[in-house]
């Protein structure tokens, strides 16, 4: 990364140009210019060597460039160097937005919408479901919305058939509508491409892309440990759910996943228990029919987060 | 300068409680009684509609949900022909000055008139009193009132929360199917849904 950015300290003698669009042939529409190691065009004789360094750079290319969207960047980026034929893989979808915009998590909350991947694949890759980290609570008083603001990073399972040709480069394409919001929203839509060379060979990761899947794994919730003990009962137009987690909590906040479940601006009243909490969440006006259970992400004081899924009015364990 | 802060946390309280304390709308209850002043000047009273079917539609004219019905004429068609069919169609503004989607009466009337739009009348709500007793969430958010004054659907516009144009022609329009069912004398087979949209903007203070 260092490397790159000194690179592009130079960047007067580079010009963008589709003629060098040959190394990692990328296709996105708008360009970041300062990603753009992969197309430039030789200007200067005296930076010949700079030119070597970075064809070597774009000799293993997994990372393409970002693309505008309203008010911030979209880049389908790949956590390795290659695709392994036969094996699985993963690939992100690395938002960056400005200050104050945001994006939603699959339960939107009051408004918005979640972003929406439409892949185009070659035949033997499959794209499995958007991992969502665990969002924040945004919007006023009234009107309560679950996003992401500033950076985050949607991890995509992959998985490559073993008969995966190995001549052609697996090319991945990817459109992207996503709807960012500040005080006001505005839909934008991406198309993104990454085009990943085939091996038989077991993958390298591209340490270009490590830190972006580490903060991504980081950020995603973790399964409740399985001797927690949750029990879901309703009381008075609210669910309770009781937790045994082994000790005292003072804070908790609950992300459903399902939307109109739970009043999402109403105040999750928490009352903490010698090893756990009582967490009360008033049900929503929207929800109808009764539940069988609560899934979503529980956020404890101590800054962990996990995955609940609690079925209704009868003890259980918190699975995955 | 604890002082200073103490301020708009009172604030943020009473705004908190005075939503909890007035009920909102619920479906299958009665409507809330609201006087409100549309755009062509005149003063609108709900109570003055009991006996006629009334929709209520949230609107923010810079919000790209309700431009997606407004850019495709949906919703124009559909003030047409409701209206055509004795019903009372209200449009409700319901942004705080400085928000996105507040209007003058003036330029409401204009973009009445440009868009094509006919509603029985645009009114205007600045303050969110009319929004907050209906606990309106979005922009285009929907209710449909009976002629005994009791809230029959509230919710999203259709079955299609996108801001896509293409997505117009082949949603199921809630409030239609609400208005179709309730005038035929068979119960309304989707009461509530997840009025999608932009956030409603009241001007509250942002988390």
């Amino acid at each position: 990364m260092l490397v790159r950015r000194a690179i592009f300290g130079l960047s007067p003698i580079f010009q963008v140009s589709d003629a060098g669009a040959a190394c990692c042939a990328p296709t996105n529409t708008k360009i970041a210019p300062e990603r753009d190691f992969c197309r430039i065009s030789f200007r200067n004789a005296r930076l010949a060597f700079a030119l070597g360094f970075v064809l070597l750079a774009c000799a293993t290319c997994t990372r393409a460039e970002s693309t505008a969207i309203p008010h911030g960047t979209l880049e389908l980026v790949a956590e390795n160097q290659w695709i392994t034929a036969g094996h699985d893989f993963n690939l992100g979808l690395h938002f960056e937005l400005e200050s104050g915009w945001h994006i939603y998590w699959i339960n939107p909350g009051d408004s918005g919408e979640p972003p929406r991947v439409k892949w185009q694949l070659p035949a033997g890759l499959t794209a499995g479901a958007l991992q969502w980290p665990t969002p924040r609570r945004l919007g006023t008083p009234s009107i309560v919305d679950f996003g992401y603001q500033d950076a985050v990073t949607l991890i995509v399972p992959m998985h490559a058939e073993a008969n995966l040709g190995l001549r052609e480069p697996g090319k991945i394409a990817a459109q992207v509508k996503v709807l960012v919001c500040r005080e006001m929203c505005i839909p934008g839509s991406a198309q993104l491409s990454l085009a990943l060379p085939v091996k038989s060979e077991s993958s390298a990761p591209d340490a270009r892309t490590r830190n972006l899947f580490i903060a991504a794994r980081k950020a995603l919730p973790r399964p409740a440990p399985t001797n927690w003990k949750f029990n879901l009962d309703e009381e008075r137009g609210s669910f309770v759910l009781n937790a045994n987690v082994g000790r005292e909590i003072n804070q908790a906040n609950f992300f459903p996943l399902a939307e109109s479940q739970i009043s999402n601006a109403a105040a999750q009243k928490l009352v903490p228990a010698a090893a756990g909490f009582r967490l009360t969440l008033q049900k929503s006006d929207q929800l109808l029919k009764p539940i069988e259970r609560l899934k979503g992400v529980l956020t404890l004081s101590d800054g962990g987060s996990y995955l609940i899924d609690v079925p209704f009015s009868k003890t259980g364990t918190a699975k995955n | 300068m604890k002082r200073l802060l103490l301020y708009p946390i009172l604030i943020a309280l009473l705004l908190c409680t005075t939503s909890a304390l007035f009920s909102a709308a619920k479906v299958g209850e009665a409507a809330p009684q609201f006087t409100a002043t549309a755009s062509d000047g005149k003063s609108y009273r709900l109570a003055d509609y009991r006996g006629k079917y009334v929709v209520l539609e949230w609107h923010n004219n810079g919000c790209p949900y309700v431009g997606k019905h407004y850019k495709s004429g949906n919703m124009q068609r559909l003030q047409k022909e409701w209206t055509g069919r004795g019903v009372a169609w209200f449009t409700i503004l319901s942004s705080a000055p400085g928000q996105q989607g507040y209007v003058t009466a003036s330029e409401e009337n204009e973009y009445v008139r440009k868009m094509q739009a006919a509603p029985t009348a645009a009114l205007l709500d600045p303050t969110g009193q009319v929004g907050h007793l209906y606990d309106a969430k979005t922009s285009p958010q929907m209710i449909v009132i009976n002629p005994q004054g009791a809230v029959i659907y509230d919710g999203a516009i259709d079955d299609k929360p996108t801001t896509d144009l293409e997505d117009v022609p082949g949603a199921t329009n809630y409030v239609s199917l609400a208005l179709e069912q309730a005038m035929g004398g068979k119960q309304v087979a989707t009461t509530t849904t997840r009025p999608y949209g932009c956030s409603v903007k009241y001007g509250e203070a942002t988390h």
